[in-house]
């Protein structure tokens, strides 16, 4: 067990070292030269020449990444060049923004995506499968940013109940908070809870067929008792499978949500990095991001190979 | 039967009621955009550049802002939306007041300037206090002067290369002393480079100043989140804080602009910064809304590739296109090109056309006016792709920036301009690689634009001088690096005004520049918000501001 666990581990750290070249050459291969970007309006060789001095631009690339990495591991992930500030500080102030949208937007997901699916496997041909089903085709085809902004002038203008923009942290104020989160989520998670509600559907209906089913109704179960004890219990496996595949989905659809709703999270911190050619930070970004999914399958292969010994056997005969 | 019957019923029943919600959705979402314009606050057209209501004391005013500000250090800060929040915090030796003209701000009057025009002496104002309480002083504003030229970075070293030395003379007198005559320092002096930090604050944090701001203003620094905002709190040490009615401004990037108006009609902000002419109409028909308008000092064309061979900041060569080889070819080109016909289709007619890099509306030097713009000539232009021997249609890549209306102003362009003989073919870039592109010389056409200087010499400089900073076109003209140079040094008026009037001039007669418009600062307010004030720098100053009473 110490030995495969042992193995993840070098493997991992190998991954995030190849990840991290890759991430250094591709964000550099980007057309684009980040001192004019950052010289603006203002751009005069001598004011060039010193900011490309004062980042390390001229270097050979090899210079640049060793000093990149070798920073990285003391846990100093630079300077942006736009604003000067820490990238780390940028990365912790805007991670729990991302953090909290992808968790209410999987919360609501889960909520109405589960229980739309429950309803329209079990009302199946009634008008109650047909608004869920509606419901779903307009939460998969609808624009997200359009969805955002009619929220917003209905229930931030029209009927000012929550608010158009901005992120107070939860600690703060947890009312503001949610006044400011609930329409982001909604954007984020609607889509989410369609294929969700899709997802638990289908599987309810193959459930609610099935052999094990007819025989718990046999057996005089209550209606409450076949759906949710046995029915629902069975189908939950394929759906929660689908949320583990669409979590990286979260993460890359809030870039948009974030624009339209002025929060400081990972995408818009992203976006602007991308767009002013701000190195540093988008490395970071990028690095944290990758950093974290090698971790998380790190983590999802251990708890594997706990449950199923034959896993991490397998390479071993 | 009926069993298929029913489902189907009731289908078209939820079909009716899907279809009545999203209309009511759309409904809703178009018609906050439109409405009568008689509700309007401000009437597009005029000028509005202050709100004098009286205001009350207290509460907190947040400014939606098209970008987020670069680095908040007056040396090294390069962006536009950055000088707005400098704006609240970081006063000048000088200042523009609402014509346009410098006045003194932290200085006690206008320098005075030796008949050779290399010495400049002035006196700073006395009893002020930087925002961390220490004492503004001659000593104070040397420091700040000598280090926004010689800080590496600086974005201030240009503009501040004729400075040969600076020393205080007496607590609160300063003399420079120049190379040559500069005729522009006293603009300068009334944009960053008039930035006065406090010693003691630049001791402490060195190049960390940016997240330690402390100047001379009605607001202190308090925090930035990068991204989201940045947060000013009224400062007891102004000399000037009884007439400071709000307690903090937070500034808060929000670059969509139909993003910006949302939130002014919610009300999670009060000011919309640099609004564009599509939201400002949307803007008008909200009873809740006011509009504050000034005409800008910066200007918007298209460039053109004549020499740029080997990249900014090298000697112009010679360039084997048709656009680069003929003057006539260019001539045809901007002949193709009505003004009028693109401010009225791209900016709802808000914009003023262009034809020169000095705007009219410039006190110091003016350009020329609007009215004197060549009109289109589609016959002319013919006949001098003609003369020029050229193959019609001639291919033109325009790169466009990739906003929308960059994007519709393309359009326009490729549209008249065919008409005349050009196959204009549209490629939108993005900002980072644009100016790669283009500085490098890799490009036909580009839309280039300004934000503009209080100073013609601002305007022109750079863009027309050989080997200029910003001669992306590789321009070169001899007679036109000759007047560049007098309008630095002449200190008549109505000289400089006669040379920037033939710098105009020959800049028109090149065509590397084509002007096409200029833009106007729009911002919009919370008609509860009073006291604000937008002049022709563009910076929104909210020294004065706060909730009318």
């Amino acid at each position: 067990m110490a030995a495969y666990v042992l193995t993840r581990v070098r493997q991992s750290v190998i991954t995030l070292f190849l990840v991290s070249i890759v991430v250094f050459a591709g964000i550099r291969a980007l057309p684009g030269d980040p001192a004019l970007a950052l010289a603006g309006e203002e751009r005069s060789p001598a004011a060039l020449a010193a900011i490309r001095a004062e980042y390390g631009l001229d270097d050979n690339i090899v210079i640049q990444y060793g000093r990149f990495i070798g920073h990285a591991l003391t846990g100093d992930l630079g300077t942006s060049s736009r604003t000067g500030l820490p990238v780390s500080d940028a990365i912790g102030q805007a991670l729990p923004v991302t953090l909290e949208l992808a968790a209410l937007s999987l919360l609501l997901a889960v909520v109405l995506g589960i229980g739309a699916g429950i309803v329209a496997a079990v009302r199946r041909g009634r008008p109650a499968e047909w608004i869920a089903n509606g419901l779903a085709l307009l939460g998969l085809s609808v624009p997200t940013f359009w969805l955002g902004m009619v929220l917003v002038l209905a229930f931030a203008i029209a009927v000012p109940v929550f608010a158009a923009s901005g992120y107070v942290p939860f600690g703060t104020d947890p009312l503001d908070n949610l006044r400011r989160m609930v329409l982001p989520a909604i954007v984020l998670g609607s889509g989410l809870a369609a294929v969700v509600m899709r997802q638990t559907r289908a599987a309810m209906l193959d459930s609610l067929s099935a052999d094990y089913v007819r025989t718990a109704r046999a057996k005089g179960l209550s209606r409450r008792e076949v759906i949710g004890g046995h029915a629902l219990r069975n189908s939950l496996v394929t759906v929660v499978t689908v949320l583990g595949l669409q979590l990286g989905h979260l993460i890359s659809g809030a870039v948009v949500t974030e624009q339209i709703f002025v929060l400081p999270g990972f995408g818009k911190l992203t976006i602007d990095a991308v767009f002013t050619r701000d190195y540093a930070t988008l490395q970071g970004v990028v690095l944290c991001t990758s950093a974290a999914y090698i971790l998380i399958n790190l983590l999802v292969d251990v708890a594997y190979s706990v449950i199923d010994p034959r896993i991490r056997l397998g390479g071993a005969k | 039967m009926s069993r298929t019957l029913v489902p189907w019923r009731r289908y078209l029943l939820v079909r009716r009621t899907a279809v009545a919600v999203t209309a009511v959705a759309l409904v809703l979402s178009t018609t906050a955009g439109c409405g009568s314009l008689q509700s309007s606050a401000t009437e597009v057209g005029g000028e509005r550049m202050t709100d004098d209501r009286p205001v009350r004391d207290g509460g907190t005013l947040t400014v939606a802002l098209n970008a987020d500000p670069d680095k908040l250090d007056p040396s090294l800060a390069q962006t536009l939306v950055g000088r707005t929040v400098f704006a609240g915090m970081c006063e000048k030796l000088y200042d523009v007041d609402e014509a346009g003209k410098v006045v003194p701000q932290l200085a006690t009057a206008l320098p005075k300037t030796s008949a050779d025009g290399r010495t400049v002496t002035f006196s700073v104002r006395k009893g002020l206090k930087f925002s961390d309480g220490t004492s503004l002083d001659a000593a104070a504003v040397v420091t700040s002067l000598l280090r926004h030229r010689d800080l590496p970075g600086s974005a201030r070293a240009t503009e501040l290369a004729p400075l040969k030395g600076a020393e205080a003379t007496g607590a609160y007198s300063v003399k420079l002393t120049l190379k040559q005559a500069y005729v522009p320092l006293t603009a300068v002096l009334a944009d960053r480079s008039g930035m006065v930090m406090s010693p003691a604050a630049l001791k402490k944090y060195g190049k960390n100043f940016t997240n330690h701001p402390s100047c001379v203003g009605p607001f202190k620094f308090v925090e930035r989140v990068g991204g989201d905002r940045i947060v000013l709190a009224k400062d007891p040490n102004y000399y000037d804080a009884r007439d400071v009615h709000l307690d903090k401004v937070i500034y808060k990037p929000i670059p969509d602009g139909s993003v910006r108006l949302a939130n002014l009609r919610s009300g999670d902000v009060q000011i919309g910064d640099q609004m564009a002419p599509v939201d400002v109409k949307s803007a008008l028909t909200e009873p809740k809304l006011q509009l504050f308008n000034s005409p800008s000092l910066g200007y918007q064309g298209i460039g053109l590739n004549v020499g740029n061979v080997k990249g900014l900041g090298q000697k112009p060569g010679k360039l084997d296109t048709p656009l680069a080889r003929d003057v006539r070819v260019r001539e045809a080109f901007e002949l193709s090109i009505d003004r009028d016909l693109i401010n009225k289709v791209v900016f709802q007619g808000m914009y003023e056309p262009a034809c020169g890099p000095v705007s009219p509306e410039s006190a110091i030097a003016p350009g020329v006016a609007a009215s004197a713009c060549p009109k289109r000539d589609v016959a002319k232009a013919k006949r001098l792709l003609k003369a020029a021997g050229v193959k019609t249609p001639l291919k033109i890549e325009l790169k466009t920036s990739t906003t929308p209306e960059n994007s519709r102003l393309g359009q326009v362009v490729q549209a008249m301009a065919k008409e005349a003989g050009f196959a204009v073919s549209l490629r939108p870039t993005e900002y980072a690689t644009m100016l790669e592109e283009t500085d490098s010389g890799h490009y036909d056409a580009f839309t280039s634009g300004w934000s503009g200087r209080l100073d013609p010499d601002g305007n022109i400089a750079s863009f027309l001088q050989t080997k200029g900073a910003m001669n992306a076109y590789g321009f070169s003209d001899d007679e036109t690096d000759a007047l560049i140079e007098r309008g630095r040094t002449e200190a008549d008026p109505a000289e400089r005004a006669k040379i920037y009037g033939e710098l105009t001039r020959r800049a028109n007669d090149a065509h590397a520049l084509v002007y096409l418009y200029r833009q106007k600062n729009y911002v919009v307010a919370g008609k509860d918000v009073a006291g604000i004030r937008v002049y022709g720098d563009g910076l929104v100053r909210v020294k004065d501001a706060g909730y009318a009473k």
